[in-house]
């Protein structure tokens, strides 16, 4: 069953989500986003002679995995907005944690705010952000 | 009581919380804090008129500002007119010493935030040029460290003689409180705060779970 708006109170958690982001799925979306002519998102050696940690997720990657985390969550809600402040570098083959937390229910124009964190395998907060959800029922 | 003195409203270029949804949200969760400080980014926010908030959820709401120096970034308490003519609030590098200096000579106090961060902390610059004697306070418990970051900081504490205070650093609605600081005495407004600063009536304290 759907997610109803009446349904959603303020401090809901939505459920963890751990994206997958192997350094081969990066390359796809690289590729799909013609990101791909930069190595940083699709080779560990060539991005480390950038002097980064290793090949990188793109950050509009990481919005798409908290804005699909939201929406695998919400149903049939519309994200109207979604806001992001890259923090640190999210490098493939690790092992993030996307979470998100309702912090504002407003009844009037039946939207939520969603605050959205991914943390890295040391609990570093690399994106966070926040998401508008409208709902109709 | 338990300030958070260190937060970050929708008015800081990189915040996404709006002042009443920290309010909704510290009474939600039952947190244990009676107020918060916003210290917004390069700037005092002037504007603001957060006292209706106040009466309404009880909560106190005080002003302060988070500016950017030689040394890291420092929270500045107890700003006035005065102050903000003594040196540019949006400057990214001002001399720590003279924030400092400046900053008690016109009647607040200036604690440097999140010392054991890289590059925007204490502790990385006195390795390199060595301490600044006018520190009096740091940041020992921050909500936006990463592993190892506050342990730098309280040893630096140790290390100086330095008092500890606590703020979440919060950005986002749901992060505020997971830091604060304790204060033995009550505080009504920004004087009392940096009163009670110098007098170190205080401790911080981690709220994390």
């Amino acid at each position: 069953m759907s997610l109803r708006f009446q349904d959603i109170e303020l401090g809901d958690e939505l459920p963890e989500h751990r994206p997958d982001i192997r350094l081969e799925i990066v390359r796809e979306f690289a590729g799909a986003a013609r990101m791909d002519a930069a190595a940083r998102f699709t080779d560990h050696d060539k991005a480390r002679e950038e002097g980064l940690p290793g090949a990188i997720v793109p950050g509009i990657m990481s919005q798409g995995i908290l804005a699909a985390m939201v929406h695998g969550w919400s149903g049939d809600g519309i994200i109207e907005r979604i806001d992001t402040v890259f923090r640190a570098m999210v490098v493939a083959d690790t092992e993030p944690i996307c979470r998100g937390v309702v912090t504002d229910v407003d009844p009037g124009t039946r939207t939520i705010v969603v605050d959205l964190t991914m943390q890295n395998e040391a609990h570093e907060t690399t994106v966070l952000g926040t998401a508008t959800v409208r709902f109709s029922v | 009581m338990n300030l958070d003195l260190h937060s970050h409203s929708i008015k800081s270029d990189d915040g996404r919380a709006k002042v009443e949804n920290y309010c909704e949200w510290i009474r939600k969760k039952e947190l244990p804090l009676d107020g918060f400080v916003l210290t917004e980014h390069r700037q005092f926010d002037d504007e603001s008129d957060y006292r209706n908030l106040e009466d309404e959820y009880g909560i106190l709401i005080l002003k302060a500002s988070e500016v950017e120096t030689d040394y890291g970034h420092v929270l500045i308490f107890g700003v006035n007119t005065d102050m903000r003519h003594a040196y540019d609030f949006g400057a990214i590098n001002l001399s720590l010493d003279h924030v400092i200096e400046a900053s008690e000579r016109c009647g607040g106090m200036a604690v440097p935030c999140h010392p054991g961060r890289p590059n925007v902390g204490l502790a990385a610059h006195y390795h390199e040029r060595g301490p600044v004697n006018s520190v009096t306070i740091i940041e020992t418990r921050n909500g936006g460290s990463r592993a190892g970051e506050d342990e730098a900081s309280i040893h630096l504490a140790e290390a100086y003689g330095y008092r500890g205070v606590g703020g979440s650093d919060a950005h986002l609605v749901s992060q505020i409180g997971k830091c604060a600081t304790r204060f033995d005495t009550p505080i009504r407004n920004e004087a009392d705060l940096v009163a009670a600063l110098k007098n170190g009536d205080f401790e911080a304290v981690s709220c994390q779970t």
